[in-house]
């Protein structure tokens, strides 16, 4: 019997379900060495889906990121792997509690809507369009990450505030921590996420002879590129403690949802 | 073998009792040699800190308890009925299980102190400095540090602080993380004031600033903190440069107002700033506590994050109790298992003798034969052996049976039967 591909993402899917459960479980418990055992098959997950990603880039011949199901997979697999450096580096517990569901969340719209593997259209074989496409999709993994560190830090601000601990409190680093991881998130992801918005629009330009289409993907990309550019100068200016601040990164995180999820659109 | 222990604690004894019983650091050897030298005693250490003094000895049999008792009122120059009231004394598995749970903290005054595994260490290590630890008492000290390694990792009973001071080093390191270049304000010269900036200091804040109304008396504590003297009028200047500010003046008023933090976060660029009031009345305004970036804790805040630290480890230590109640049993079947093995040796091998001996008187009698005859008697013989032995091994190894008297029973009766030495 021969493996499909698609059962080497079925197999990350159920691995990260398990860890998430695993993960949350650990959360209801306060029991740390269960966290370990998430970590371990969302680390098992992760290794599938860069089976499954590989096996596409060998098939297609370009990267994985030409369709939905393969950019929501992608960011998914760079979210993770971007979350694995900072738990190695800051052993940050409590980030997979909102890390792991939304990598699950991830890879379940991939492999949800699943698509066949087509080759590139030849519209779409260009560097800069390639570029635009890789930026976009690692800038919004580094951005996922600052927007789960930042609302660490905004619990991590009320606990001490509040002066209630909450379950979290053993979980989460210091706010320093979290601020700082938050921040360097954001930037890097601001940064990638921009030279990926550019080299969509010189792409545009090339092809339609106009910088936007104001399709809904493209205005969700800008609007979300706004809102991140805001929650940035909220760190910079060390107001990102305030309500406001959570409500701008809310709408941030659906904005570059619809902007991943819109490519169709 | 027997394992004794007989002692006094913050529980049984008053403080007068146990500083007569304590055992300096330079008497140690001597008093854990006394306890070697006692006839019967086949190994001895001693345990001793300000909460317990205790002598832990391995021996042939029981009759030791007596001379020990003699050996301690002697020390304590009292008599052995007045130091019998406080005294308690333990066996066996009961010492195995005092032992696990005193260098796990669950005997200890404060519930998970990590301060007691180290000394329960430094009492084993001393005692083989000495050498006068024998077989049994280094398995009861590997397993010891063992299992008092495990409870606190897999419980963490110890992970959080349960005093005032502790309390807010704490808070400090979840506000910053790394406490290493942070800049303190101790105002006043209150007693917690400067316990709070004394552990700060410990863990290498870069800077302690302090302000007192008698400067002399601020030169003085800075001295002690390797920080500097700040005149009072120069409080809110220095409230911008530091990240953690103790107040614990006698002042009957607000000291540090919300106008002075919020100017001093906006100097600072909104960097957080922890404040701790330990001052009653108290100095700093609560109005703070709503400025942004600074984080307010007053006594009462920083005691109900010690008491709720504390009702924690509470229930840590039921879970460590637990893993406690596991190992004794575990240390208990290896040893009774390995108390066996002596006699287990001994009774094949004179079986064998036996054996080896009646087949060749066989083998002699019955004259020539093939070689598949002669397997056959072989074979027969060593497994009528085997059968034999079978259920006096089984009872030897029986880890059921928990007295060490019935064990030691069964084990000469064994010897008797079979005419073992």
């Amino acid at each position: 019997m021969s493996l499909q591909l698609t059962d080497t993402l079925y197999a990350a899917l159920a691995l990260y379900t398990l860890g998430t459960l695993a993960a949350f479980v650990s959360l209801l418990m306060g029991e740390k060495r269960l966290q370990y055992t998430g970590l371990l098959l969302m680390i098992a997950g992760w290794v599938a889906q860069t089976v499954w990603i590989g096996t596409i880039c060998a098939r297609t011949g370009h990267p994985p990121i030409t369709n939905l199901p393969e950019v929501v997979s992608f960011v998914a697999w760079v979210t993770f792997a971007v979350e694995l450096a900072l738990w190695i580096r800051y052993r940050v517990y409590a980030a997979s509690f909102f890390v792991y569901p939304l990598v699950l969340l991830l890879l379940t719209i991939s492999a949800v809507v699943g698509e066949n593997l087509a080759p590139l259209d030849p519209e779409l074989q260009s560097n800069v369009f390639t570029l635009h496409l890789l930026m976009s999709t690692v800038g919004v993994a580094f951005l996922l990450i600052g927007l789960a560190f930042g609302l660490l830090a905004f619990v991590q601000d009320r606990a001490l505030k509040t002066k209630r601990p909450g379950r979290l409190w053993d979980w989460i680093p210091s706010l320093d921590v979290c601020k700082n991881l938050s921040f360097r998130s954001l930037a890097i992801g601001f940064s990638i996420y921009s030279i990926g918005l550019i080299a969509g629009v010189l792409w545009s330009y090339r092809t339609t002879a106009g910088l936007m289409e104001f399709r809904v993907k493209q205005i969700a990309a800008v609007t979300a590129w706004v809102l991140f550019a805001i929650l940035l100068q909220s760190y910079v200016t060390n107001t990102y403690r305030r309500k406001r601040i959570l409500v701008v990164s809310a709408f941030a995180f659906v904005a570059v949802l619809v902007a991943m999820m819109g490519i169709r659109l | 073998m027997a394992l004794i222990l007989v002692g006094v604690n913050h529980r049984t004894a008053p403080v007068e009792v146990r500083e007569r019983l304590s055992v300096s650091e330079s008497r140690l050897g001597e008093t854990t040699r006394s306890l070697q030298s006692i006839v019967g005693v086949t190994g001895a250490a001693v345990l001793s800190t300000c909460n317990r003094v205790e002598a832990i000895v391995s021996s042939r049999d029981e009759d030791v308890i007596e001379p020990i008792v003699q050996l301690l009122a002697g020390r304590a120059n009292t008599t052995r009925d007045e130091l019998e009231k406080h005294l308690y004394i333990l066996r066996h598995g009961d010492v195995v299980q005092h032992l696990f749970r005193v260098a796990s903290g669950l005997d200890s005054m404060i519930v998970g102190e990590p301060q007691i595994g180290g000394q329960v260490r430094k009492t084993f290590t001393s005692a083989q400095e000495l050498g006068t630890l024998d077989p049994l008492l280094t398995q009861l000290y590997e397993n010891t540090m063992r299992v008092s390694k495990k409870v606190r990792t897999d419980t963490g009973i110890g992970e959080h602080a349960v005093s005032v001071p502790y309390a807010a080093v704490e808070l400090a390191r979840k506000i910053f993380g790394d406490l290493h270049g942070l800049h303190v304000l101790l105002l006043g010269a209150g007693d917690m004031g400067e316990l709070t900036a004394e552990h700060l200091h410990q863990q290498h804040v870069k800077q302690v600033f302090v302000a007192n109304r008698n400067h002399a008396r601020a030169a003085e504590l800075a001295h002690r903190f390797d920080g500097s003297a700040v005149q009072f009028d120069q409080v809110e200047a220095h409230l911008t440069r530091c990240d953690i500010v103790i107040a614990s003046t006698a002042a009957p008023h607000f000291v540090i107002e919300a106008d002075h933090v919020t100017r001093a976060l906006d100097a600072r660029r909104r960097r957080s700033l922890f404040l701790i009031d330990l001052s009653v009345p108290r100095n700093i305004d609560p109005a703070v506590a709503n400025v942004d970036g600074a984080y307010l804790y007053n006594v009462d805040d920083l005691q109900q994050v010690a008491d709720a630290n504390l009702g924690l480890r509470r229930q840590k230590a039921v879970e460590a109790e637990e893993i406690v109640a596991r190992e004794v049993e575990g240390f208990r079947r290896r040893l009774v298992a390995q108390d066996a093995v002596p006699t287990i040796v001994e009774l094949q091998q004179r079986l064998e003798a036996i054996r080896s001996t009646e087949l060749e008187k066989c083998l002699r009698k019955l004259g020539p034969m093939t070689t598949e005859q002669r397997q056959s008697i072989e074979l027969f013989s060593s497994q009528l052996v085997n059968k034999i032995l079978h259920y006096p091994i089984l009872q030897l190894k029986d880890v059921t049976q928990t007295e060490p008297q019935e064990r030691e029973s069964l084990r000469k009766t064994i010897r008797k039967i079979f005419g073992l030495r």
